[in-house]
This record gives structure tokens, C-alpha cells and sequence, in this order.
């Protein structure tokens, strides 16, 4: 109206959330864990930038993936790491895996009425030196699973792992059973085959990957010895050790 | 909810060498409800071309007396069979020609598509639900579980696949796919399709 | 009954004469029969069509004359008769051709064509308020099913296929000579002389690149067979074509 009121009501709206797009992945071993992501970040059709980094370092064996909205993703990470930090003030060690997912999981049920948008893939070495991998929903609902893929190709990679890492439908030779745990070299195949398919059909999914390698106190790091781009993480050589490894992948 | 997911259900195609495989889950759903784990999509339109109709049931129905219907026709008049390349034209057509009213369907065709020179060449195609087609020279997939079929088949398929590699890959496809897809699955059936013979296998599969 | 106006039965073209005769579609034979001839000769690895091409007059610029018409890549036609109706015919056959197109993506055997032109000719023998067309088709063409094939459409829409055939006022001379010169294993060279051969017999005034028209199908090779399309246009290797003027001339020199 010509003195600045309304003819009727009106109704704005502001959406603290997006969808940043790519996907992340992780696979327990019996001695080690495996955790990806790939690097794109992207908002609708258009690409913000082809190196986002969604898989983080959070001790000498632990790592946590994110995916979902970016900016709450780097928020969460950035809190965990903080309360990891006052952990070691408080009890000189590093938080044990177990303890930090049970942490991520009060951390993000904390946020229950204004959640996180974010998908958590938890991976790395328990106290015990099993492999293992923690899974979140948005509110803090967890699992340790033997593997888990999240984000945008959760669709096309997830039942592609129930064939290979679980052996669903396959059925075992007389007399023998299907390993529990895949060895390393497999399960790091495992995983690019994985990105370069999502790559291949998902347009949200590209650019970079990132394949952190945590390996149990004492193991041989010999199956790493021939993997290209592998750059090693780990401050002591004789604790747990922890691994890089970063591709390309298809930029279209 | 879609009207394409109405009744749920998923179909692949995959090339081999000197062969082409072809399959689909059973289940014909009421949205989240089963009613039926024997509802076939795939339909034999001449000896060496299979057709799977996933989407909407009663259009499955329809839309297959309808390529029937035309398929005879032709038959007739030209006193020939019809092949893979010129049916999936045909279906191309008869979806187009209800563009404002469409069959809801994604056909994913299989096929030996006879040379000149007598020899087969393995063929596939699929549509969208308006008949634009897409020929693909690896696989096709359509219905509920698409996006998975995608994820699977991109990690399992491989060039040259031989008649048994086909059909185990194109089974494990389909089973894993329709597994982690609420609307498709109880069973599956796959064909494989070679120049002399065509191999029908019905597979047991999750009924949950 | 068929007395020499027509007599009582030669109007309605929807009612037989005692005799079983419908009388319209006699009259059309007889109008092909004054037109000039055409004829069409099979070979092993093709076909040949040719007409005459007379121009009334030396003042009409003959360039404009087409009487041997490409109806889609693999199929082409000749005429003798009326030129208006032939014209009606190619534009249907055209139709019909690219409406094949568009529901099989490919374009129509020879057969198909051929019978879609003879149901349009004889629907013109029984319609209302129509008349026959005055015009016998010769139809040339190749396809993967039947190889080359040749056609004759009359007007009552009854079709053959021949092995050689000649339409128009000339005709039972030229089928005469073809009769003689055809054999089984004639190739499409020797095709293309005894067309000229035979066009030549009862050819009124000088025979030249400008008063002939010739169009041939060509069997294509195993090889473009197998490499299907064509390179960046994706179209299919036209198995039939008019010959040029330049290429006539050179027939008619040998």
C-alpha cells in the first residue's frame, strides 16, 4: 500500500540448509580400515570447486568422513577435533574410537530440533587393533558396520558393496564360507572401482579422491609399497599408521 | 509418489559377446503393498528380440498387445521378421505418439540384431516413458531400482562377456539392486539371448 | 457395352458394365497408352529405368521436365501417362516413405512402397467424385529383404513385379525387343545400353542427353553394408540415382 503496510499477509522464508552433493565411503578390515570421499563440491548443477576435502584426520587412528551440507560438515568436524583436544588436555591419550563415536553421536543428538545435514562415516583402529567403521544418520543414530557408503551415490554404491564386501547373493562352494574381513588390496580396489563408477553415472560425484588407510599397530605396510600417490599421515612409525592416498577422478 | 513407482518393478539389458541378456524382478506392488511375486515384465516380441516393459502395470498390459498388435502387422505386410534396431523405432513411435498422455513405461530392449552378410550382432536399447532412445553399447536399466542397477552394473560389467559371465553378472546385478529397492524384487527372471538358443532361468531372491 | 463414347456405364466409375468391366479404368489404360514410353530393365547387380522426354515445343525450357522422380534414398520411379496425376503419386509416395521413416527409422522395402501406391490408385477406382489415375508407375529400388526389385502399378492399382517391362505408347514394341535382349545374367552396364537400345526403336526425332532420362539402383557392396551408416551425416549409402546429363551423354556415345 502507498504508506508502506500490506494489502495482505505475507509470508517469508529462509532455508539454513543446502545439499553440497559427492559421496563418501568406508571399509573395515580385520586390521585395518579404509575411509574415502571424493573432493567435488557442488550446489545444484553448478561446481563451487573441484577440492573440498570431506574425510578428516581426527587422531594417529581415527578418521571421520562427512558428507551432506558442507558448511555444518566443517562446523561438526571442527567441534569433534576441539573435544578431542580438551580429551588429551584432560587424559594425555587420544579418545579411543568407540568413545568418539558415542561422543559424535551426543554431539549431533545435542542438535536434535536444529540438526547437523550432514551423514557421518566413522573409520578407523579400535583399542583391541580391529578395523572398524562407525555409521551416522543426521540425529546421531550409530552402528559399527563392516562397511558403509553416504551422500549422493549412496544408491548406486551401496548394494555394489553388498556384492562384494558382504557377499550378498552369492553363495559359497560346498564346505567353504566367504571371509568375514577382505584383505587390504582388495578392499582399496573395492573402493576406486566404487568412485569411478559413481563417477561415471553420478554428476554430483568427481574430481578427486581421497582414500585414508589406517593400519593396526605392527602391521605390514608392504601391500601399500606399490599404491601411487600414497603419502603417510603418521607421526610415530611404531604406534598405529596412517595413509593418504589421493587420485583423480573424471572431471565432467 | 510417482505414478512410475506406483506398482514398483526393474528390468536390465546387458551386451555380451555374440550374446545379449535380459532380466527383471517379480514383484508387482500396490505402492509399499506386495500383491504379486509372479508378475513377468519381459515379453518375447520375435525369436531373437526380448522386450521388458517396467512402470506402470496396466500400461505393461497395454503397451504389450499394442507391439503385438503392430509387430503382426508388420510381419504380415512385409512378409519378414521385424528386427531389434526397427522395433525399438516402432516402440519409439507408439510411445511418442501418446506425448501429452504417455504409457508409463521405460522399455529396455534386447536383442540379435541379423546382418547383411547372415551373422547376429547383440543389441540393446532403451526409452524414456516418451519413447527417446537411448542406444547403449554396455547395458540398460529402467524401473524402481534404476539408480542401483546403475551403481552395480558400472561396477560389475566388463566387454565381451561370454553367454554363462553374462548371465551370472547380469543376476548378480539385478538381485543386489532390487535388495536395497522397497518397490522391486520377490525373484527375478533372466534371459540370455545367443544366436541359436535363448536360456530362460527364473531366480529366487530376498522376499522381504 | 463399351461402345466407342463410353455408353451408358462410362460416367459413374463405381458401377460395373454387364460385361464386368468398369469402363473409367479403361479409358486411364488408354491414356497411358498415349503417353510416352517408359520401360525398366532388372540386372544382376541392379536396375535401370528410363523414359522418353518430349517437349512440345522447343520454347519450353526443358531443364524443368522431370519425369524419373526419387520417392526416398532406395526407391525411385517413372511414369507414362498424365504428368499432373504422376506428380500427385510422387508426392504421396514421398509421403508415404518418410511417414515409414518416422515410425521404423529406416525407409520402406520396394514391396511396401509400391503396394501403399497401388491401394492409393486403385482407391481412386472406387471412390466417390474421383477419377482413376491416368498413369502406369514403374518403381525401382533396393532393399535388404528382396534385393532389387521392379514394379509396375496400372491404374486399377493391380501391381508385378518384372524382371523388364515397358509402360506407354510404345510399348508392345519395346516389351517385344526387351524380350529378345533380356537374359538372366544381364549386368547393369549391358542394362543401361539396351534401355537406350530399346528406348531408341520408335524414338520420334534425335535421342540426346536432353530428351531421356534414366535412374538406376545399384546393389550396395558387402562392405557398405557392413559399415551402415554413413560418416558424420548418418544417413544410409542412397542405393538409387538419376544419371546426369554428362553421364547420359556418355552412355549415348558408346
Amino acid at each position: 500500500m502507498p504508506d508502506g503496510s500490506y494489502e495482505r499477509p505475507q509470508q517469508r522464508q529462509f532455508n539454513p540448509y543446502s545439499e553440497n552433493g559427492g559421496t563418501i565411503l568406508a571399509i573395515a578390515g580385520a586390521d585395518f580400515s579404509v575411509i574415502a570421499g571424493d573432493t567435488r563440491q557442488s550446489e545444484g548443477y553448478s561446481i563451487q570447486t573441484r577440492y573440498a576435502p570431506k574425510v578428516f584426520r581426527l587422531t594417529e587412528r581415527a578418521v571421520l568422513a562427512v558428507n551432506g551440507f558442507a558448511a555444518d560438515g566443517n562446523m561438526f568436524v571442527k567441534k569433534v577435533k576441539q573435544r578431542l583436544e580438551w580429551y588429551r588436555h584432560a587424559h594425555a591419550k587420544d579418545m579411543p574410537l568407540r568413545a568418539i563415536a558415542r561422543l559424535i553421536q551426543t554431539m549431533l543428538y545435542a542438535q536434535r530440533f536444529f540438526p547437523y545435514y550432514v551423514y557421518n562415516i566413522l573409520g578407523g583402529i579400535e583399542e583391541d587393533g580391529t578395523g572398524a567403521v562407525y555409521s551416522f544418520d543426521p540425529v546421531g543414530s550409530y552402528e559399527r558396520e563392516a562397511c558403509r557408503a553416504a551422500g549422493a551415490a549412496q544408491s548406486l554404491v551401496q548394494p555394489f558393496l553388498d556384492n562384494q564386501i558382504y557377499f550378498k547373493n552369492q553363495t559359497p562352494a560346498p564346505g567353504a564360507s566367504h571371509p568375514t574381513h577382505l584383505p587390504l588390496p582388495d578392499v582399496l580396489s573395492i573402493v576406486i572401482d566404487s568412485f569411478t563408477s559413481a563417477t561415471e553415472r553420478h554428476i554430483e560425484v568427481g574430481d578427486g579422491l581421497e582414500i585414508y588407510v589406517v593400519l593396526a599397530k605392527g602391521r605390514s605396510t608392504q601391500e601399500l609399497a606399490s599404491i601411487g600417490g600414497l603419502q603417510e599421515l603418521s607421526t610415530r612409525a611404531e604406534g598405529d599408521r596412517m595413509f593418504v592416498i589421493r587420485r583423480d577422478l573424471k572431471k565432467d | 509418489m510417482s505414478i512410475m513407482q506406483y506398482n514398483g518393478g526393474s528390468t536390465i539389458a546387458m551386451v555380451g559377446k555374440d550374446c545379449v541378456a535380459i532380466a527383471c524382478d517379480l514383484r508387482l506392488g500396490n505402492q509399499a503393498l506386495g500383491i504379486s511375486s509372479n508378475f513377468e515384465k519381459i515379453f518375447a516380441m520375435t525369436e531373437r528380440t526380448y522386450i521388458g516393459l517396467p512402470g506402470l502395470a496396466t500400461d505393461v498390459t497395454t503397451l504389450h498387445e499394442q507391439l503385438r498388435y503392430r509387430l503382426n502387422m508388420y510381419t504380415i505386410k512385409e512378409e519378414r521378421t521385424m528386427e531389434p534396431e526397427t522395433f525399438i523405432h516402432l516402440v519409439s513411435s507408439t510411445l511418442y505418439e501418446k506425448r501429452w498422455g504417455p504409457y508409463f513405461i521405460e522399455p529396455v530392449l534386447a536383442g540379435l540384431q541379423r546382418m547383411p552378410g547372415g551373422s547376429f550382432r547383440p543389441f540393446i536399447a532403451s526409452t524414456d516413458l516418451i519413447g527417446c532412445i537411448n542406444f547403449a553399447k554396455d547395458f540398460v536399466v529402467a524401473g524402481t531400482a534404476s539408480e542401483k542397477l546403475f551403481g552395480v552394473a558400472e561396477g560389475l560389467w566388463e566387454p565381451d562377456l561370454a553367454p554363462e559371465d553374462l548371465f551370472e553378472t547380469i543376476s548378480q546385478t539385478l538381485l543386489n539392486a532390487v535388495d536395497r529397492d522397497a518397490y522391486s524384487g520377490w525373484g527375478a527372471v533372466v534371459y540370455v539371448i545367443t544366436e541359436d538358443k535363448v536360456i530362460k532361468r527364473t531366480l529366487k531372491g530376498r522376499m522381504d | 457395352m463399351a461402345s466407342a463414347d463410353g455408353g451408358a456405364y462410362s460416367y459413374s466409375l463405381t458401377v460395373f458394365s454387364p460385361s464386368g468391366k468398369l469402363v473409367q479404368i479403361e479409358h486411364a489404360l488408354a491414356a497411358v497408352g498415349q503417353g510416352t514410353t517408359s520401360l525398366g530393365i532388372k540386372a544382376t547387380n541392379g536396375i535401370v529405368i528410363a523414359t522418353e522426354k518430349k517437349s512440345p515445343s522447343i520454347l519450353i525450357d526443358d531443364s524443368m521436365i522431370e519425369k524419373v522422380a526419387i520417392i526416398c534414398p532406395n526407391i525411385g520411379m517413372v511414369y507414362s501417362g498424365m504428368g499432373p496425376d504422376f506428380r500427385v503419386l510422387v508426392a504421396r509416395a514421398r509421403k508415404a516413405a518418410q511417414g515409414y521413416w518416422k515410425i521404423y527409422g529406416e525407409y520402406p522395402p520396394t514391396k511396401v512402397l509400391t503396394q501403399e501406391l497401388a491401394t492409393i490408385m486403385q482407391q481412386a477406382t472406387h471412390s466417390g467424385g474421383v477419377r482413376p489415375y491416368g498413369v502406369s508407375l514403374l518403381i525401382a529400388g533396393w532393399d535388404i529383404t528382396r534385393g532389387p526389385s521392379l514394379y509396375q502399378v496400372d491404374p486399377s492399382g493391380s501391381f508385378w513385379a518384372w524382371k523388364a517391362s515397358a509402360i506407354g505408347k510404345n510399348m508392345v514394341n519395346a516389351k517385344t525387343f526387351l524380350e529378345k535382349r533380356y537374359n538372366d545374367d544381364i549386368s547393369l552396364e549391358d542394362a543401361i545400353h539396351t534401355a537406350l537400345l530399346t528406348l531408341k526403336e520408335g524414338f520420334e526425332g534425335s535421342m540426346t542427353e536432353k530428351t531421356i532420362e534414366i535412374g538406376v539402383v545399384t546393389v550396395p557392396s558387402q562392405a557398405d553394408l557392413e559399415s551402415g551408416k554413413m560418416e558424420g551425416t548418418g544417413r544410409i549409402k542412397p542405393t538409387f540415382r538419376k544419371l546426369t546429363e554428362e553421364e547420359i551423354r556418355d552412355y549415348l556415345a558408346m
